[in-house]
């Protein structure tokens, strides 16, 4: 650890010493105070989401049915990869095999942009079937869970990039920025895997 | 600055009264603290006249029949315009928000750039955001006699204008996130960066209202408006708390800002 450790800023150093927390999580505890509030906020929609599935299952059942488990069940596969990947290069990072790591991260970006567009896919299906999210309050849910996730999918892009930024330059290398990064990540994956467990598999 | 740094150093005298005199006259923070103030001040007012004269917030109804709206009017008749009166008397109040958010851009080790997108956006934010609504539900209060169907047009403009256009706020909020992540100054904890996204994320959550009438995405549903508003509260109370934190940390330099003695 000792050339990147060095090669991380005389103030990015400071800041790190001083940042409470650190040192008790993987990467920034700033992140993780984003994933728990982030995780807060999905909680609330899936709690609202259930409530309104208790008011009517029957048309939520029906219209789950409209699903197709296949996709679901592959972009679940893509999360999951990409995640592993994220992990590989945490590791990769760790043992200062940065071209490795970069590689990981590149890898990641395209299961994430893999996702997407699957996403895109499904979406683009559904509405030549004539279900909107104005259809019923099923896919109310559908597109809004779906789609705030893809959102947070994009932004994932952007905060993916800049772990390959600061790999690809020994003077920028940090660990702390690729473990949270990977955290990130994380969250993403996590939270799809509940919104596919909620609105794809849940009878 | 250097003599109103040395006045600074001079000794407060005691009582309420001596110390605001003393702070007018030497403290070298006077006009960051009277815009913390005035923000604060705008905060609770926009509380008081939106939640509790005017009782647009929590919204309504936006499924309501002709009759219903027209009895809304009439039961808020003084509340509404009162309430907006007030508004619209105070609205300038908001310059001292952006001027002191601006401030803590300037403060960063970023561009100006940063600091005047800021201002501009939310300044212009304030029309669709508050004032078009204000506008428009003060006309439909004004003559609760007027044809009902002008009177659900005003309604729905009204409140459309106050939920719906809240993706005018989300560049602005993008712009002091990443002023935040690259600033090297330490104006901002970074956790704070990162809760903008929460903040922006909402300003998508709130944009199925103009299509749904009922629900959770309606402009009172409860995922539109109960989340995106308690997301709200927590992002501006912690701003609130964290530009008195930088206030307080101040030292008119442009290296990092020194934590609190």
């Amino acid at each position: 650890m000792t050339s990147p450790a060095a090669s991380i800023s005389s103030r990015e150093a400071g800041t790190v010493a001083r940042r409470p927390g650190a040192g008790v999580v993987l990467g920034e505890p700033d992140m993780w105070a984003f994933v728990l509030f982030e995780c807060l906020i999905f909680a609330s929609y899936f709690i609202i989401y259930m409530l309104y599935r208790m008011a009517d299952p029957e048309l939520f059942l029906r219209s789950q049915e409209h699903l197709s488990q296949d996709l679901g069940v592959a972009n679940t596969l893509i999360m999951l990869t990409s995640s592993w990947l994220m992990a590989r290069c945490v590791q990769a990072a760790r043992e200062k095999k940065f071209e490795i790591a970069s590689r990981q991260v590149v890898l990641t970006l395209t299961c994430g942009v893999a996702f997407v567009a699957l996403k895109v896919t499904e979406w683009s299906m559904k509405l030549r079937e004539g279900l909107g999210f104005s259809t019923n309050e099923f896919f109310w849910f559908y597109y809004f869970l779906t789609g705030i996730h893809v959102l947070h999918v994009l932004i994932g892009f952007v905060v993916l990039a800049v772990v390959v930024h600061q790999l690809r330059s020994p003077e920028r290398r940090s660990q702390e920025i690729v473990e949270t990064g990977a955290t990130y990540w994380h969250m993403v994956d996590f939270l799809w895997v509940m919104i596919f467990a909620l609105v794809y598999v849940m009878r | 600055m250097s003599a109103a740094v040395a006045d600074h150093t001079r000794a407060r005298p005691s009582g309420f009264l001596g110390r605001i005199a003393w702070h007018w006259r030497h403290d070298p923070k006077i006009e960051l603290w009277i815009c913390w103030w005035v923000m604060v001040s705008f905060y609770q007012l926009f509380g008081i006249v939106f939640v509790l004269m005017t009782r647009v917030m929590p919204p309504p109804r936006p499924d309501w029949d002709q009759a219903r709206i027209v009895q809304w009017f009439s039961d808020n008749h003084t509340g509404l315009l009162v309430g907006f009166g007030i508004i619209f008397l105070v609205a300038g109040m908001t310059a001292s928000s952006n001027a002191i958010i601006g401030y803590s851009m300037r403060r960063m080790s970023v561009s100006r750039a940063f600091a005047y997108s800021y201002i501009a956006i939310y300044s212009l934010s304030a029309i669709p955001g508050m004032l078009f609504a204000g506008i428009l539900l003060s006309v439909g209060a004004m003559r609760p006699d007027r044809d009902p169907r002008l009177l659900a047009w005003l309604y729905d403009a009204g409140f459309l204008t106050f939920v719906g256009t809240m993706g005018v706020f989300l560049i602005g909020t993008l712009v002091w996130m990443i002023a935040i992540l690259i600033d090297k100054n330490r104006v901002f904890p970074r956790w704070f960066g990162y809760l903008n996204i929460c903040n922006l994320l909402t300003e998508f959550v709130v944009a199925p209202c103009w299509i749904m009438k009922t629900g959770a995405f309606a402009w009172n549903g409860s995922i539109a408006f109960w989340v995106d508003t308690g997301v709200f509260v927590v992002y501006t109370t912690a701003f609130i708390v964290l530009l008195r934190r930088m206030v307080i940390r101040e030292d008119f330099g442009d290296g990092p800002l020194p934590d609190p003695s």
